[in-house]
């Protein structure tokens, strides 16, 4: 109702007098005596001092409020036209490979953030490796090349074009050669464009080179087979597994898909059906393979040919080859014995593999997986693996030809000679009499340096392009991403350079697809685009018989056996993080422990314990290192158990000196190490060793490595595991009190399962964590300091073996006589989400609290930074951000700038300095995955949520799920009788449950000699 | 109290002759009432230096973040909560000898009640700096307080014994200084009525008005009574509560019923050794050789001594019952403390607080102002390492051997932990120029009781018992300032 009242403010008003009501027509009820103030005489009034008090309170105030720290301002500027597919706060997701791997990327408001394993893709991959993981990263690489470079100096694509085709034409005129160096190409789109140049250009020539190399697998294979190919491994199918030095969990050729394989093999889920392979390792350093092996026994490199020989022999039933004697290895020749035994019994399910490039070794490799009946079972010659096609000697004569000035023009296309070639030297200066020299390189990398021109290359989230990494089947790499910088794809250069009709090269993909690819598959191009990659009707795999002399190349072997047994032998291998160096600049990889060493941003000499005692070294001495040739480093000593004695190990891919902010000068490079011999590249060669005198301490992530006898690892073997499914997982049966109440977890109840047996250790999950959840990347030095971030560790153990005793308390270690005999567990480690966390109960201002559906939350905001839940912690899990690690030079080499802070995952907050963190279970995943089903009006479905770590598993290691739900996944496997509770009997009710490491090493109590 | 004649077996709490109230007042306002002299400013910039280092130490944290100190994963305390427990503890004596002791009639306590107060005052503020510069936001360390959640903060958690520190620490703060304002009142009226000018007004303004009258002394004494009252069950709840901090926590070496006790006895031990190592200087320097007699001396170091055999005996405690938990965790924590990388400091820590003070059943070397100050200083660097070892080498081994860790300090932990020595003696030698050192209310109080010359007057009106009368003359030998020439002729 409206009201009749009538309000008035004063008499003046009531009456309506007529001053009030002219002077009610003005804003101030008195006139403001402006004129007066600004006239003359006001301005140049003494100020009273009245005046002077208020100007002055005035002036504080006004001082005092805009010293108030406003807000910092940031521009988030709107789509002023919204393009159609992008809807800010949901990812989008778009199939692609990364080397060859079929990935998912997903990009948020057109930026890519995230790479995950494309669900589509079948058997091949389950999730994805280190390296993929952090290759988003390199997409926002500060230290890349933002527009060509012409002589030194940034250009235009017009100028870098005509420079080129000029150079080329007159290299046309001259006759001389021209050649395409690249690493292994296996997109059927750049071959094309490459014979399309070809074309243009008769005198071309493309060399295929890789730095780690497997020339002598093809070339073996063309040899017994006549087939010049990698052939596609089946863990999976081989019961038996018994590798020489192959890596091939990690490194060796396809270690993601072999994890995949392997595990499946020796998981819960097979272990729940009896079953589980056996895996027997004779290798000189310690690699992660090694680690996951069964029976490990050190093996000299001098050793591996003999070793292989006396399988040989052991296994034929007539040819006796020569050479076959272990004399100084008694534990090895036991081993070899039941080895042999064990493979003829296994016939047709097993499988021997080698790491050697040596192509005598391979054949005699060969020749003994002839016998054991792998081929058409465990090894597969019919669908072989294109990944690899360098040819070591290729690579060799293209030196040659330089040195003699018959090359005009050279391109280097994702190869880095003059950083990884066994001998840069010649490299460079056959280089120098290259008239035309242009590199494809996306920065000024060692190589690029040399160039005239470097055409820089697009990051693979920018490009189109393709893959083929098996006999028949093709994965499309497709772009997510504008290009960043003034950039060109590579195929595209060539094309224009050599006048194609099509030099669009999305055109291109296209048209090689839908005229070659497409057709056989019967697919069209957008099912590709959705689908990402697509597989024709494997070919029946053919069994095949190696039946040819093998004297020969027990001679070669022998000899080369011979050469390498003098001095200390080195062994140079592939690092898990660097690979071959070229992922040298991304700060994630160069952070990722290695595997076994737990030793980040840095190489080193692995060395025994015992025979670093017997040269007189300590852990972290800096040694010099000098090989046969010549070649000399300085490098730390990492004591690596297991090593084999004689011998040391140092990883390749460090050393760069031209790979930008983070990569530079990060370890020393091992590649001169190598030697070229019998055809191909050797990672073997001698070397003397001698003391500095200076110490270098290695950034370790982990520095105590035996678990104390502790049961927070619970192991068992095989056999007793079959009597017995909870054997090792001794339950504590005490009643225990609480002083809490029971948490009610009323709709979901957020748990894990972690498989012990299915870990490989190799990391992947913490670079899928790091990438999802912001976590800084913090550097060697506060490494060192033992400040990493990293919410999910993998804590590696060792244990030795003392008769039939398994030793793992440090002070029983110590006064072992034998340590070659190590066995490793992997544990990943993360925040238990305990329901009674002790880190809940002393936080002071309630920043970590219990959610109701099990999780223990961390507020960031909230937290004051005394640090109470980290001390408190028993699983030393929580992370606190000592610095401002995104904003302070001297974390220079990650997110201190603007373009690579592009990368941040927009779901998840940063922290700020003085905060603590830890694993929030992905929250942000969680939190996805319920309003999607609420939105689709449905219930939560298992296997809707996955963790970042989970989802990067190949071997499936991580399972998240519900545990209010009996049917999911995750409670079924928290049934299993393996299960336990890390530090269960302090009563922290922790929400990860692991099972027990199961060790099929039952029949080989004396094999330690 | 002044009333009756003491015993004769007695020792005289004041001693020499010819002491008046006002030779009192004069004695004790020499320093306050004229210019520093040069050992206080040797004294004074040295401390100013160390203070200045504190001020850059902890300015260089708040710059950086946390991560100038040399903490790190696994050890998330190391000097910072070593040097908060220490100071805290060096608080204590003062509390415990201004209320419990008070409590206890134990008048000997009036000579240096104020010192060891101020001493209080002074290390609780050093602990309190602790507090807020070792969180990683100290700009939001109010966060921990109770507040209105219109305020910013929101509620805290009662549960964290953080939050009970904040709590037992400010409630100390507080009444520790109430207390030892209260008991300034009557000394700072008598400086007003001595000075002038400037200093007169300044003095008028802190004495609150106090007048001298009958009244004003009668509600000073009772609410000395009930200040210490209040402050008696904070001599035990505030270490009680410091040692919860570690005590309810799950890490080995940290989680033991002992501390609380084990706590209050090293907190009195340390404390009554900072007032040694003070006092002997500042007596010296400031000539009070006669309100602070060898008595005093004797009686703290006995204290000394008994508290320091609890601290060994809680030690000995931990072990045993580490072994006899039959913990696996807790037996290899107690292991790895004396015979881990932190040996060293274990090894010290025993030396220092249970081993050398045992040199104090001598009564020799108790009555020897050297070795009484060397071995103060001795207990107060075994404290030091008593919270060192506590935290550091049980955090840095604890469950998983993966992240077992080993830390190591910067030059930013030393300098804070040095800078704070020196926070605190600029604070002390201030006090000692502004206020009087003793109590000269409460020392006039004793004078017609307890003090040698009336001692030396009953033995000279000569009914006392002379066997009782010679024990007397005994006792004084070992006073370093009676003059043993007056009773030769006794």
């Amino acid at each position: 109702m409206e009201s009749n009242k009538k309000y008035w403010k004063g008499l003046e008003e009531f009456n309506k007098t007529s001053e009030f009501v002219e002077s009610n027509k003005n804003e101030f009820a008195e006139p403001l005596p402006i004129e007066d103030v600004l006239n003359e005489a006001g301005l140049s009034t003494v100020t009273p001092r009245r005046d002077f008090l208020k100007a002055l309170g005035f002036g504080l105030g006004a001082v005092t409020l805009a010293a108030c720290q406003p807000a910092p301002v940031h521009k988030a500027v709107p789509y002023l036209i919204k393009p159609e597919e992008v809807i800010p706060g949901i990812p989008n997701y778009y199939v692609s490979s990364f080397n060859g791997q079929p990935v998912l990327v997903k990009t948020r408001e057109g930026r890519p953030i995230k790479i995950e394993p494309n669900p589509g893709a079948g058997v091949f991959n389950q999730g994805t490796d280190a390296q993929a993981q952090a290759s988003v990263l390199d997409l926002y690489d500060v230290s890349k090349l933002k527009a060509p470079v012409l002589k030194n100096e940034e250009t235009t694509w017009e100028k870098l074009d005509a420079f080129v085709a000029a150079e080329l034409a007159k290299a046309n005129a001259s006759g001389k050669k021209i050649r395409i160096v690249s690493s292994s190409v296996n997109s059927p789109s750049t071959k094309a464009v490459v014979a399309d140049f070809t074309a243009a250009y008769p005198a071309t020539k493309h060399v295929q080179y890789d730095a780690v190399s497997y020339t002598g697998i093809i070339k073996a294979n063309e040899n017994s087979f006549g087939k010049a190919v990698i052939p596609k491994y089946n863990f999976d199918k081989a019961d038996l597994i018994v590798s020489f030095g192959a890596d091939f969990l990690g490194t060796w050729i396809s270690g993601e898909e072999h994890t995949a394989q392997y595990v499946s093999n020796r998981n819960s889920k097979s272990l729940a059906k009896g079953k589980m392979s056996r895996h027997f390792q004779f290798e000189t350093g310690m690699s992660m393979t090694g680690t996951n092996a069964d029976t490990r026994i050190p093996l000299k490199l001098s050793e591996q040919g003999p070793a292989l020989l006396a399988l040989y022999n052991a296994l034929a039933e007539k040819a006796v080859l020569a050479g076959a004697a272990l004399p100084n290895n008694a534990t090895a020749d036991k081993a070899l014995k039941l080895v042999a035994k064990e493979l003829l019994q296994q016939k047709g399910k097993a499988l021997v593999v080698c790491g050697s490039n040596d192509v005598s070794t391979q054949i005699l490799v060969n020749a003994i997986n002839s016998i054991i009946g792998s081929y058409g079972t465990t090894i597969d010659l019919d669908n072989p693996l294109k990944r690899y096609a360098g040819n070591d000697a290729e690579f060799a004569e293209l030196l040659n030809e330089m040195s003699r000035g018959e090359v005009a023009a050279v391109f280097f296309l994702g190869t880095n000679p003059a950083y990884d070639a066994l001998n840069a030297k010649a490299f460079t200066d056959g280089l120098s009499k290259v008239p035309l020299k242009v590199s494809f390189s996306d920065r000024r990398d060692e190589t690029a340096e040399l160039c005239d021109a470097i055409a820089i290359n697009l990051n693979y989230l920018e490009s189109w392009g393709d893959a083929n990494s098996y006999e028949g089947n093709y994965s499309i790499v497709q772009p997510t991403i504008n290009p960043v910088f003034n950039a060109r794809q590579a195929e595209q250069s060539l094309l224009i350079w050599s006048k194609a009709p099509v030099t669009d090269y999305y055109q291109y993909v296209r048209g090689n697809w839908e005229k070659n690819i497409l057709p056989v598959l019967g697919k069209s191009w957008n099912d590709l685009l959705q689908t990402g990659t697509f597989s024709a009707a494997a070919k029946p795999a053919g069994a095949y018989t190696f039946n040819l002399s093998l004297d020969a190349v027990a001679t070669s072997i022998a000899n080369s056996s011979k050469a390498l047994a003098k001095d200390i032998e080195l062994h140079v291998y592939e690092s898990t993080g660097m690979r071959d160096g070229r992922y040298a600049n991304n700060a994630f990889l160069q952070e990722l422990p290695d595997p076994v060493s737990k030793v980040t941003w840095d190489n080193y000499v692995a060395i025994a314990p015992k025979f670093a005692e017997k040269l007189e070294l300590k852990e972290f001495d800096v040694v010099e290192v000098k090989g046969s040739n010549g070649y000399t480093i300085t490098l730390p000593v990492l004591i690596q158990p297991g090593q084999a004695q004689g011998t040391v190990s140092i990883a390749l891919g460090y050393g760069r000196t031209k790979a930008g902010k983070a990569g530079d000068n990060v370890g020393k490079n091992a590649f001169p190490f190598l030697s070229f011999s019998n055809g191909t590249l050797q990672y073997a060669t001698t070397v003397t060793i001698s003391k500095t005198g200076a110490t270098y301490e290695l950034a370790q992530t982990q520095t105590h490595h035996s678990f104390e006898g502790r049961n927070i690892i619970r192991e068992a073997t095989f056999t007793e595991f079959v009597k017995n499914p909870s054997a090792g997982n001794a339950k504590h049966g005490h009643k225990s009190y609480d002083l809490w109440d029971k948490w009610e977890t009323p709709g979901n109840n957020w748990v894990m399962a972690i498989d012990l047996n299915a870990c490989t250790g190799c990391g992947s999950c913490v670079v899928a964590c790091n990438v999802e959840n912001n976590i800084p990347v913090v550097g060697r030095d506060e490494v060192r300091r033992r400040r990493e971030m990293h919410w999910l560790r993998i804590d590696r153990y060792y244990s030795f073996q003392e008769g039939d005793k398994s030793v793992s308390e440090e002070k029983e270690i110590a006064h072992m006589e034998n340590l070659d005999h190590v066995t490793v567990v992997h544990q990943p480690m993360l925040c238990q989400h305990c329901d009674h966390a002790p880190c809940e109960t002393v936080c002071p201002v309630l920043a970590t609290v219990h959610s109701s559906d099990g999780l223990n939350h961390m507020a960031y905001n909230r937290c004051v930074g005394t640090r109470y839940c980290a001390n408190n912690c028993p699983y030393k899990v929580r992370r606190f951000n000592w610095f401002n690690y995104w904003n302070d030079s001297r974390f220079d080499n990650y997110l201190n700038n603007e373009f690579t802070q592009l990368v941040l995952n927009p779901d998840v907050t940063t922290r700020s300095r003085g905060v603590m963190e830890k694993c929030s279970m992905c929250i942000q995943r969680i939190q996805d995955g319920k309003l999607t089903a609420k939105m689709q009006k449905r219930p939560l479905k298992d296997g809707d949520i996955k963790m970042a770590c989970q989802q990067a598993c190949s071997a499936g290691a991580i399972i998240f799920g519900d545990s209010n739900d009996p049917e999911s996944e995750v409670s079924k496997a928290l049934r299993s009788e393996r299960v336990y509770y890390v530090l269960e009997e302090i009563n922290t009710q922790p929400g990860i449950g692991y099972m027990t490491k199961i060790r099929n090493t039952d029949s080989l109590p004396t094999v330690q000699a | 109290m002044s009333g009756h004649n003491e015993s004769i077996l007695r020792e005289p709490l004041i001693t020499g002759q010819n002491i008046t109230y006002a030779k009192i007042t004069d004695d004790i306002l020499t320093p306050v009432e004229n210019k520093p002299n040069r050992a206080w400013w040797i004294g004074f910039i040295a401390s100013l230096c160390g203070a200045t280092l504190w001020v850059v130490a902890v300015s260089y944290t708040f710059w950086f973040g946390i991560g100038a100190w040399g903490l790190n994963k696994t050890v998330g305390w190391a000097w910072d909560i070593t040097g908060f427990v220490w100071w805290v503890g060096i608080g204590h004596a003062g509390t415990l000898i201004s209320a419990v002791l008070l409590l206890f009639r134990q008048n000997w306590r009036n000579s240096i009640n104020r010192s060891a107060e101020a001493m209080t005052i002074f290390a609780v503020i050093c602990a309190a700096t602790y507090v807020v510069s070792h969180m990683g936001r100290p700009w939001l360390a109010y966060w921990v307080l109770p507040l209105p959640n219109q305020f910013g903060s929101l509620w805290v958690n009662f549960n964290s014994p953080l939050v009970w520190d904040m709590f037992a620490i400010s409630t100390y703060f507080s009444v520790s200084l109430l207390f030892w304002y209260t008991g300034l009142l009557p000394d700072i009226a008598t400086i007003r009525d001595r000075a002038t000018g400037l200093r007169r007004k300044i003095y008028t303004i802190f004495s609150f008005g106090w007048n001298g009258n009958v009244k004003t002394w009668q509600r000073f004494e009772t609410v000395s009574l009930v200040l210490a009252g209040i402050s008696t069950p904070l001599v035990l709840s505030v270490h009680t509560i410091v040692s919860m901090d570690f005590a309810t926590s799950v890490i080995p070496g940290w989680h033991t019923t002992i501390f609380p006790p084990y706590f209050v006895a090293g907190a009195i031990f340390s404390g009554f050794a900072m007032v040694l190592t003070l006092l002997l200087i500042a007596r010296k320097v400031l000539g009070l050789e006669n309100y602070i007699t060898m008595f005093h001396i004797e009686s703290m170091n006995k204290i000394i001594i008994l508290t320091g055999s609890i601290v060994g005996v809680a030690y000995l405690t931990e072990f045993f019952i580490a072994w006899y938990s039959g913990s696996e965790y807790e037996t290899y924590a107690f292991v790895n403390r004396s015979t881990g990388p932190y040996w060293w400091a274990y090894w010290m820590m025993m030396t220092c607080n249970v081993i050398s003070p045992q040199l104090l059943w001598f009564k020799k070397i108790r009555l020897s102002i050297t070795a009484t100050w060397i071995l103060s200083i001795v207990v107060n660097i075994g404290m030091w390492f008593e919270r060192f070892v506590i935290i550091v080498t049980s955090l840095h081994r604890d469950y998983l051997p993966s992240s077992w860790a080993m830390f190591y300090p910067t030059w930013v932990d030393v300098s804070v932990f040095v800078g704070s020595i020196g926070v605190f003696f600029t604070l002390f030698l201030l006090f000692l120029r502004v206020l009087p050192s003793i109590a000269i209310a409460e020392v006039k109080m004793i004078l017609k009781s307890s003090s040698e010359q009336e001692k030396l007057k009953q033995i000279k009106s000569g009914h006392l018992d002379k066997a009782q009368v010679k024990e007397y003359i005994e006792s004084l030998e070992k006073f370093d300032s009676v003059k043993q020439e007056e009773y030769a002729k006794i």
